[in-house]
C-alpha cells in the first residue's frame, strides 16, 4: 500500500522529554487513507506518548504533524480535532445514562433554536450505524449495550462527527471473540470509506489479520516497519523486547520449590477464564502470565476469595479451601496485594505504620485491647529490611511515601501476619525501577527462606523474567503453557500469551 | 546500619513535631484566646458554678457527639440523633410514670439499642448511604415521637431528683455522664482494634475489605453505641425537664455536627480524634456562655457559632493544603 500519493497524515521526526528523560526519539509515522497501521510495543515503549501528540494531548518538542497541505509543529486538541483525528480510548468516554443516539450526537445536538430535535438526532444516529453496519437501537441506553458494543457506539459517534483518521488504543482487550469479530467487520467498512486507523494492540495474531502495515517501537525509536501480512510473529516480537534484554530466566530459578502449598484444579468464573490448573508450591515465585483481559488478575482474585460464584477447586493444605470472602482467605493465612494501590490498596490518610499493621492486629490484640508498640515496631524492622525510604517516622501518613516505598509498606502488611501464601495482583504497577529491583529480591528471598509460595499475576515478560521460578502463561480466559526454570524465555511466552 | 540508626534519631527530632502538633493547637489557642477575653469582659465568667453550666448546656450534645465522632471517623453520619432521643425519652417517661424508675430507664436504653440496630441495618445491609438512611430515621422516630405522646408533651416527676442530683465533686449527673462518656471515647478509639478500625474503614472501606476488617458488624456497632448514647442524652433532657417532650431536642444533630466537625474529623473520613470533638464541644459551650454573660442577643448567638464553625473549616483546609505542600 504505497503511502505517498494517498498521504492522509505524516508525522515526522517527533522528539518529546518529560522531565530531562527523552521517551521518543525522533519517530516518524505514515498514514495513508483507508490504511491499517498497526502499533506495537512493550509497556513504555512511546506508542501513547505518539498517539497522545497525534490527538493534540500532549506538545512534541520537535517533529512536526502533516496532513494534506497544512503542517503543525505544535498541535493542540483542537487542530486534531480539526484535522480529523479522533482516539477511541481503551476506557470508555461515553455517558451511560443517555441513549445511543444522545451519545452519537454528544457535543453537537442537532437543534433549532436551542430545542433538540429528537428525530434529527436518531436519523443522523442511525445513518451512521447503518453505515457501519451496526445493528443497534439508537433510543436504547448506552449503559444496558455490552462493552463490545459500546465501543462500537463510541466509532460511530467519532464517524458521524467527520473522523478521517481514528486512533484505537487496544479495541480487543477486554471484547470477547465474536464481538472481536464485529469489530473487525466495521474496521473493514471504515477502511473502504478511507478512514484510516492507527490500530495499537499486543495481541500479535491481530497483526496480520486486521492491519496492512506495522510499526514497532521499542525504548521511543522504530525499530521495525513493515507489510502486515508478511511480518512473522518471532520478527515482531525480537523488534519488541530487542536483544539487550535478558531472555532466560534469573540463575536461580525453580531450584527451591519445596511441596505443594496449594492446588488449583479447574478452576473457571463465568466467560472470564475457565479450566485454569497449576500446583503453587512452598518456596517459589510463581507467575501467572497473561495480557490485559486474559483473566490472570481475576484467578488471583479467585484465590484470596473475591469471586465466590467460581467453578472447581481449591485444595490448600490437602483440604478443600472454599474462601467466600478476603476473611476466609487471610484466616488461611493468604495475603493480597491489588494491582490498584491507590484505590483497594491503601489507607492514604493513615499513618504507615498502621497501614502495614492493619491484618496482624488481631494477633497483636489481647481481647481487642491494642497499643500502637507492636506495629511501630514491626514499621521499624520492615523498613530496615525492605529498604523503605522515609522519615523512619511510623505516624507519617502513608501518602507522603513514593510508590514504591508505598507498595514495599503493602507488601510488609502480609510478611508481618505470617502468609503462607501471597498473591500479588501487577507487583510492580507504578513503581520505580530501583524499588522494582528491591520488590524482586525481597520476593524471591523470603519465598526461599521463609518457604512461602508466592503468587504473582503479570502482563510484564521482563517482571517473569527477573522474579519468576515457574510461570503458567494465559490467553483470553485459558491456560495456554507453563515453563519452569531456565526454559523460561520472554520471546516464548510473549508468543504464547499472544495467541 | 549504626549510622543510620543515629540518622532515624535525628529525622525523628527534626520532623515530628511539626506535623502531629498543628491539628489540635489551633483550637486550643483559639479557647483559650475565648477564655481570655470572656473573663476580662465579664466578672462571672471564671466562678466555678459558671463552668458548671457550661459544662451542663454541652453534656447533652457532647454525649452524642462522642460516638458522632467515632461515626464520622469511619465516614458514617447518624442525623436521627436529636429525634431519637425525643423518641426514647418519650416512651421511657411514659415507661417510668408506669412501671418506675429503674425499669423505665433500662426500657430506654433498650429503645436506644433498637434504634441504633435499625439505623445500622438499614446502612449495612440495604447499602443505603448513612445519611440519607438517618435523614429519614430523623422524621420517622419524630413522628413517632409525637404519636406515642399524643401530641402531649409527658410529665415525668419520678425523674426530677435526678435532674437535680450532685452525686459526685458537686458535678451535676449529666457532667458526669459526659465526663465518663468521653473517658470511654478516648480509650476506645486508641486502644481497641474496634476504635482503630474505624479510622482504617473511613480512609478507604474498599481496602479494608482486603484486609480482613468486618465492616459491616463494625458499623453495626458503631451505631447501636451511637443508639445507646442517644437514649441516655434523652433520658437526662427528660430529667432536667421533668417532661418528656415530643419537641425535645429539635435540631440536636447539627449541634453535635457543628462541634465533631469544628474539632477536626474529616467528613471523608479517616480522620479525626475525640478530643478534637470535646475542644469543639467546649469552644462552642465557651462562646455561648459568654455571649449570654455579655448580654448578646440570642438570635445573634447562632450568627456567631454558624461564622465559627465555617472559620474553623476553611483553617482547616488551610492547614490541610499547607500540609500537603510542605510535609
Amino acid at each position: 500500500m504505497p503511502a505517498t500519493d494517498s498521504a492522509l497524515l505524516t508525522a515526522s521526526a517527533i522528539r518529546k522529554s518529560f522531565g530531562g528523560v527523552e521517551v521518543l526519539h525522533g519517530v516518524d509515522l505514515h498514514l495513508a487513507r483507508g490504511e491499517v497501521l498497526a502499533l506495537l510495543g512493550e509497556n513504555g515503549a512511546g506508542k501513547s506518548t505518539l498517539v497522545k501528540i497525534l490527538a493534540g494531548d500532549y506538545v512534541a518538542d520537535s517533529g512536526s504533524v502533516s496532513s494534506g497541505d497544512k503542517e503543525y509543529s505544535a498541535l493542540d486538541p483542537i487542530q486534531s480535532r480539526a484535522l480529523g483525528i479522533r482516539m477511541i480510548f481503551q476506557e470508555l468516554s461515553d455517558a451511560p445514562l443517555l441513549t445511543v443516539a444522545e451519545n452519537i450526537s454528544m457535543g453537537s445536538w442537532a437543534s433549532k433554536g436551542g430545542i433538540v430535535s429528537w428525530s434529527k438526532m436518531h436519523e443522523r444516529a442511525n445513518s451512521a450505524l447503518a453505515m457501519l453496519g451496526i445493528e443497534i437501537d439508537s433510543s436504547r441506553l448506552v449503559g444496558t449495550l455490552r462493552i463490545g458494543e459500546r465501543q462500537l457506539v463510541e466509532i460511530a459517534r467519532a464517524i458521524s462527527d467527520n473522523a478521517q483518521v481514528l486512533i484505537l488504543d487496544e479495541p480487543t482487550a477486554a471484547l470477547s471473540s465474536a464481538e472481536t469479530d464485529k469489530l473487525f467487520e466495521v474496521i473493514n467498512a471504515l477502511r473502504t470509506r478511507g478512514v484510516g486507523m492507527i490500530y495499537i494492540t499486543h495481541r500479535l495474531d491481530e497483526v496480520g489479520i486486521i492491519a496492512d502495515r506495522v510499526q514497532v517501537l521499542r525504548d521511543g525509536s522504530q525499530s521495525l516497519i513493515a507489510d502486515a501480512k508478511k511480518a512473522s510473529r518471532l520478527e515482531l516480537v525480537k523488534a519488541m523486547i530487542g536483544h539487550e534484554i535478558s531472555n532466560q530466566a534469573h540463575p536461580e530459578a525453580g531450584m527451591h520449590s519445596g511441596e505443594t502449598l496449594l492446588e488449583v484444579s479447574q478452576l473457571s468464573l463465568g466467560n472470564i477464564f475457565s479450566d485454569i490448573s497449576f500446583n503453587l508450591r512452598a518456596g517459589e515465585v510463581l507467575a501467572l502470565y497473561g495480557k490485559v483481559g486474559s483473566g490472570a488478575e481475576e484467578v488471583g482474585e479467585t484465590i484470596f476469595g473475591l469471586h465466590p460464584e467460581r467453578t472447581g477447586t481449591l485444595t490448600l493444605n490437602q483440604s478443600a479451601f472454599t474462601p467466600k470472602n478476603p476473611i476466609d482467605a487471610i484466616r488461611a493465612f493468604i495475603g493480597f496485594l491489588p494491582a490498584d494501590r491507590q484505590r483497594l490498596g491503601a489507607f492514604m490518610v493513615r499513618p504507615v505504620a498502621e497501614n502495614l499493621a492493619v491484618p496482624s492486629w488481631p494477633r497483636y490484640a489481647s481481647r481487642g485491647i491494642i497499643t500502637k508498640v507492636k506495629e511501630n515496631a514491626a514499621y521499624m524492622r520492615w523498613s530496615e529490611l525492605l529498604k523503605i525510604k522515609s522519615r523512619n517516622d511510623p505516624d507519617q501518613p502513608i501518602a507522603t511515601l513514593s510508590g514504591g516505598n508505598q507498595q514495599k509498606v503493602l507488601l510488609s502488611r502480609w510478611f508481618e501476619c505470617d502468609a503462607k501464601i501471597l498473591v500479588l495482583i501487577e507487583p510492580t504497577r507504578g513503581v520505580d525501577v530501583g524499588a522494582r529491583r528491591d520488590i524482586y529480591t525481597t520476593l524471591r528471598e523470603s519465598a526461599k527462606k521463609n518457604k512461602i509460595g508466592i503468587l504473582i499475576t503479570t502482563s510484564d515478560h521482563e517482571e517473569v523474567i527477573q522474579v519468576a521460578d515457574r510461570v503458567v502463561v494465559m490467553s483470553r480466559g485459558k491456560k495456554v503453557a507453563e515453563y519452569e526454570g531456565k526454559n523460561i524465555d520472554s520471546s516464548k511466552i510473549i508468543q504464547t500469551a499472544s495467541e | 546500619m549504626k549510622t543510620k540508626a543515629a540518622e532515624v534519631k535525628a529525622g525523628d527530632l527534626e520532623k515530628k513535631p511539626g506535623r502531629s502538633v498543628p491539628e489540635l493547637a489551633a483550637l486550643s489557642l483559639f479557647l483559650v484566646a475565648l477564655i481570655v477575653y470572656f473573663s476580662w469582659a465579664s466578672e462571672y465568667f471564671l466562678g466555678v458554678e459558671n463552668w458548671i453550666n457550661i459544662l451542663s448546656a454541652v453534656s447533652v450534645a457532647g454525649i452524642i457527639a462522642v460516638p458522632g465522632t467515632m461515626l464520622l471517623i469511619a465516614a458514617q453520619v447518624d442525623l436521627s440523633v436529636g429525634s431519637a432521643a425525643a423518641f426514647t425519652g418519650t416512651i421511657a417517661g411514659i415507661w417510668i410514670n408506669s412501671s418506675g424508675v429503674p425499669l423505665g430507664i433500662l426500657f430506654g436504653i433498650i429503645i436506644g439499642i433498637i434504634v441504633g440496630v435499625l439505623n445500622g441495618l438499614l446502612i449495612t445491609r440495604l447499602h443505603v448511604n448513612s445519611l440519607i438512611t438517618t435523614l429519614g430515621t430523623l422524621a420517622i422516630f419524630r413522628g413517632l415521637s409525637y404519636i406515642i405522646g399524643g401530641g402531649q408533651t409527658v410529665m415525668v416527676p419520678d425523674l426530677s431528683y435526678l435532674g437535680l442530683a450532685r452525686p459526685f465533686l458537686n458535678l451535676p449527673l449529666a457532667v458526669i455522664v459526659f465526663v465518663v462518656v468521653c473517658i470511654a471515647g478516648v480509650l476506645v478509639m486508641k486502644y481497641t482494634t474496634f476504635g482503630r478500625s474505624l479510622y482504617v474503614i473511613g480512609a478507604n472501606p474498599a481496602a479494608a475489605r482486603l484486609v480482613g476488617i468486618r465492616t459491616p458488624r463494625v458499623i453495626l456497632i458503631c451505631f447501636i453505641i451511637s443508639g445507646v448514647s442517644t437514649a441516655i442524652a434523652g433520658l437526662i433532657l427528660t430529667s432536667q425537664l421533668t417532661a418528656a417532650s415530643p419537641m425535645a431536642a429539635n435540631g440536636l444533630e447539627l449541634s453535635v455536627i457543628t462541634a465533631i466537625v469544628l474539632g477536626g474529623a474529616s467528613l471523608n473520613g479517616g480522620r479525626g480524634t475525640i478530643s478534637g470533638t470535646i475542644l469543639g464541644l467546649l469552644i462552642i459551650g465557651v462562646l455561648n456562655n459568654g455571649l449570654v454573660l455579655l448580654n448578646v442577643d440570642t438570635f445573634w448567638q447562632q450568627v456567631a457559632r454558624g461564622t465559627l464553625l465555617i472559620i474553623a473549616v476553611s483553617f482547616d483546609q488551610l492547614r490541610e493544603r499547607w500540609g500537603i505542600k510542605h510535609g
